[in-house]
C-alpha cells in the first residue's frame, strides 16, 4: 500500500459491507416491529373478546329460560339505545328467521360465536368490528358488536409504520456500519502504517499501542512481538551472509593469486602452486560442506539413527582418535571421570559434536595445550565436559562464538570454517540438550548437557521415538 | 578396465575421461540416461560412473534399469547433491559408492578401483594376513616374523582396511568413511595422525608396508610384507 502525501493512509472503500450490514439491521428492525404489532393486536383483540363475552352474558343470562326472551331483549336494547348516545359497543337482535328486530346496526346475522363484521359507520366509510353472537332459546340471535378504534388504527398505520421503520433502520444500519468501519480503520491505521514502513525497509518500526485498547491492543502487541522476532532473524541472516562472503573472500583471493602466478611461472614452478590452489579449493569446499551440515541439522533433514547411545565407549573412541592429533601439536588428551551414562541420540552427530570441540582446541589454542574429556551424571542429564588449559576466552564472547562464522579473538587470524561451535551447538539442541561455555581459569570448558535415560526406560524412550 | 562414464556436463565429462585415461582406464562416455542404457547394452563395461542428475532420465532410473536387467556391475554415483540424506538415497537405490561434486580425479579413481575389487571378491574374503604380516582381531595385535605390536581399536581398523585393499590407493576420505564412519569432513589431520602412530607401531616390529602417496592417499604394499 502506498503512503499518500503527508503520511495519511488512503481509506479502503467499504464496498458491500455497509449495504449488507444496513439491510441486515433493517430486516432485524422490521421483524421486531412486526412481532410488536402482532403482540399488540393480539392483546387488543383479547380485551375486546373479553368485553363482548361479559356484555353478552349480562343480557342473555337474564332471559336464559324465558320463552319471551326476544321481547325482553328487544326492550332492553331499545332502552340501552335510548340511554347511550355514544359507545363503541352496540347490540343487534335477530328473530329466528334472521330478520333484525332490534338494534341500529345494519349487518347480516353472523355465525354463533366470535367473528369479524363489516358495517357502514354513520353512513360514512366501511368499518370493521368484532362480534359475539349467541343463539336464544326461541331460535333468535343476540349479537354484541364492538368497534375498537385502537385496533382499527393499529391496522391502519401498519403499512406506513413498516416502511418507515425499514427506511430508518436501513439508514441507521448503514450509518452505524460506516461509523464502526471508520473507527476500526482508525485503529488499524497504525498497523497499516507500520506494515508499509517495514515493507519500505524500516525493520525497526513498531505499532504504537498507547491509543489502542481491547483486541486491537492485543493484536498490535502480538504483531510487535512477531516483528521483533523477524527483525532478529533478518539481522542474523544479514550478518550470516556478510560473514560468509567475508570468509570466502580470503580463500578465493588466494586461489586467484595462485592461478595468476601459475599462468606466469614456468612449468617447473607450477606443481607447488597447483597443490596450494587445491588446498584453497578444499577449504572453500569445507566451508560449504559445513554449511550444508549445519542446515541439515537445524532443519531436521539429517537422517538420524536415533538409538540409545552409551556415551562412555563413544567418548573413549573419540579419545583414541583425537589423542594422536593433539599429541602431534605438542599437547595431549586425558580421560577424566567417566560415568556410565546413556542418552538417546545419533552416534554420528554426537561424534561430530565432540570432534568439532577437540579440533577447536587443536586448531585455536597454542601448542602444548592439553584437554581433559570427562563424563558425569548431573541430575537428569549426562554432562560431557571438554576442558582445556589454554588461554581461554573472555566470557562476553561466549554467546557470540556459538553463532555461525563468529570466531573468538584467539581464532580470528586462523583458518577454519568458523562453523564448528555453531554445528556443535545445533547438535546439542537437536538432542534436546544444550552447550555452554564456562571459564575454566585457566582455559576454557565446554559443557554439553544431554537428557540421560535409565537403562530400564530405554525401551520406552525408543518406543516414544518411533511413534514421534 | 573399461568404464562407462555417464555425465552430461562437457567439462566434467572430459576431466573424468582424461583423468581415468591417465591411470589406465578405458572410458566410454554417455551424455544422457538413454545414451547410457544404449552404451551399456552395446559394450562390456566393468564399472559405471553415473551422474545423478541427467537431462532426460534421472541417474536413479538408470540404476533401476541396470539392476532390473540383472547387471551387478559396480556403480559409482556422482552428484552435486552431497548431503548425508542424498548419499543414503543413492546407496539404497543400488549404487556401490557415492561421491559428491566437487571431487578430485584421484579420489574417483581410488573409489572406482575399490568397488571393482570388492565386486570381484564377493563371496569370499581373504583373511587378515598378507605375507608375514598378520592381524589378530581378538587381541588387537599385529604380528610380523614373531614380533608383535598391540594396537588400539582405530589403528587396528586402519591396518585391517589397508590390508583388505592391499596394493591399491586408499584415500583419506575413504579411510574416514570406512574406519571412523564419519559422514562429516574434519578440520584436522585425523587420518594422518593416526596413520603415523600405526606406522610407528609397525616399524617397531620391523615391518613398514605403508606408503604415502602425496596428495592421493595410502597404499599398503604386499611386497613389503614378505
Amino acid at each position: 500500500m502506498r503512503l499518500t502525501r503527508g503520511g495519511a493512509l488512503p481509506q479502503a472503500p467499504l464496498g458491500r459491507l455497509a449495504i449488507q450490514f444496513g439491510f441486515a439491521f433493517a430486516a432485524a428492525m422490521i421483524a421486531i416491529g412486526l412481532i410488536g404489532f402482532g403482540v399488540a393486536d393480539h392483546w387488543v383483540s383479547r380485551r375486546i373478546d373479553r368485553s363482548l363475552a361479559y356484555h353478552a352474558d349480562k343480557y342473555v343470562s337474564r332471559v336464559r329460560n324465558d320463552p319471551a326472551a326476544d321481547q325482553h331483549l328487544r326492550a332492553a336494547i331499545d332502552e340501552w339505545q335510548h340511554r347511550k348516545v355514544l359507545s363503541e359497543r352496540t347490540y343487534v337482535l335477530f328473530d329466528r328467521h334472521g330478520r333484525r328486530i332490534a338494534g341500529r346496526l345494519d349487518i347480516a346475522p353472523p355465525p354463533p360465536g366470535f367473528s369479524s363484521v363489516r358495517f357502514t359507520g354513520g353512513g360514512r366509510h366501511l368499518e370493521e368490528g368484532r362480534a359475539l353472537a349467541k343463539t336464544l332459546p326461541g331460535g333468535g340471535l343476540f349479537v354484541v358488536v364492538q368497534h375498537s378504534e385502537a385496533a382499527e388504527g393499529l391496522h391502519a398505520i401498519l403499512p406506513t409504520a413498516v416502511v418507515a421503520i425499514c427506511l430508518v433502520a436501513l439508514l441507521l444500519g448503514v450509518s452505524a456500519t460506516l461509523l464502526f468501519a471508520r473507527l476500526t480503520a482508525r485503529r488499524l491505521a497504525e498497523t497499516q502504517a507500520a506494515a508499509s514502513a517495514i515493507a519500505a525497509g524500516d525493520l525497526s518500526r513498531r505499532i504504537a499501542t498507547d491509543r489502542l485498547d481491547g483486541m486491537f491492543a492485543v493484536q498490535a502487541e502480538s504483531l510487535n512481538r512477531m516483528l521483533d522476532h523477524m527483525e532478529d532473524l533478518v539481522r542474523a541472516q544479514q550478518l550470516f551472509s556478510s560473514n560468509l562472503a567475508h570468509d570466502l573472500r580470503t580463500p578465493l583471493m588466494r586461489l586467484r593469486s595462485l592461478l595468476d602466478a601459475a599462468s606466469r611461472d614456468d612449468r617447473a614452478a607450477i606443481a607447488p602452486l597447483v597443490e596450494r590452489a587445491e588446498r584453497e579449493c578444499s577449504s572453500i569446499i569445507a566451508i560449504f560442506d559445513a554449511l550444508l551440515r549445519l542446515a541439515e541439522i537445524e532443519t531436521g533433514q539429517h537422517p538420524t539413527a536415533m538409538a540409545p547411545v552409551a556415551l562412555r565407549p563413544l567418548l573413549e573412541d573419540i579419545a583414541d582418535t583425537m589423542e594422536p592429533v593433539l599429541a602431534d601439536r605438542g599437547g595431549g588428551l586425558d580421560i577424566g571421570h567417566m560415568a556410565p551414562v546413556t542418552v538417546i541420540g545419533d552416534p554420528d552427530l554426537l561424534s561430530q559434536l565432540l570432534i568439532n570441540l577437540l579440533e577447536n582446541v587443536a586448531t585455536h589454542t597454542p601448542p602444548g595445550t592439553r584437554v581433559t574429556l570427562s563424563l558425569e551424571r548431573g541430575g537428569e542429564d549426562a554432562v560431557i565436559t571438554v576442558r582445556d588449559d589454554g588461554p581461554g576466552m573472555a566470557s562476553v564472547e561466549f554467546a557470540r562464538v556459538t553463532r555461525p562464522f563468529e570466531r573468538g579473538a584467539a581464532a580470528s587470524d586462523r583458518r577454519g570454517s568458523g562453523l564448528g561451535l555453531a554445528i556443535a551447538s545445533a547438535i546439542a539442541r537437536f538432542h534436546q540438550g544444550h552447550l555452554t561455555l564456562v571459564d575454566a581459569a585457566p582455559g576454557l570448558a565446554v559443557r554439553i548437557s544431554l537428557p540421560a535415560v535409565e537403562p530400564s526406560v530405554r525401551r520406552d524412550a525408543m518406543a516414544a521415538l518411533q511413534t514421534a | 578396465m573399461h568404464v562407462l562414464i555417464v555425465e552430461d556436463d562437457q567439462v566434467i565429462a572430459d576431466h573424468i575421461v582424461s583423468g581415468l585415461g591417465h591411470v589406465g582406464y578405458q572410458a566410454t562416455l554417455a551424455r544422457s540416461g538413454a545414451e547410457a542404457i544404449k552404451a551399456w547394452a552395446a559394450g562390456s563395461h566393468q564399472a559405471v560412473v553415473l551422474d545423478r542428475m541427467l537431462p532426460d532420465i534421472d541417474g536413479m532410473a538408470v540404476i533401476d534399469h541396470l539392476r532390473a536387467g540383472g547387471a551387478d556391475v559396480p556403480v559409482l554415483m556422482l552428484s552435486a547433491l552431497g548431503s548425508v540424506k542424498n548419499r543414503i538415497e543413492g546407496l539404497r537405490r543400488g549404487a556401490d559408492d557415492y561421491l559428491a561434486k566437487p571431487f578430485s580425479i584421484d579420489e574417483l579413481a581410488a573409489r572406482l578401483e575399490a568397488i571393482v575389487r570388492r565386486a570381484s571378491q564377493r563371496g569370499g574374503r581373504s583373511g587378515l594376513s598378507i605375507g608375514m604380516l598378520a592381524l589378530d582381531a581378538s587381541s588387537l595385535r599385529a604380528t610380523y616374523r614373531g614380533a608383535a605390536a598391540t594396537l588400539n581399536r582405530k589403528q587396528y581398523s586402519l591396518l585391517a582396511h589397508l590390508m583388505g585393499h592391499a596394493d591399491t590407493i586408499v584415500t583419506r576420505a575413504m579411510l574416514l568413511e570406512a574406519v571412523w564412519s564419519y559422514s562429516f569432513s574434519t578440520a584436522t589431520n585425523i587420518v594422518e595422525s593416526n596413520m603415523s602412530r600405526l606406522r610407528t607401531a609397525l616399524q617397531e616390529i620391523g615391518c613398514d608396508p605403508i606408503e604415502t602417496r602425496r596428495g592421493a592417499g595410502y597404499v599398503l604394499r604386499s611386497d613389503r610384507c614378505a
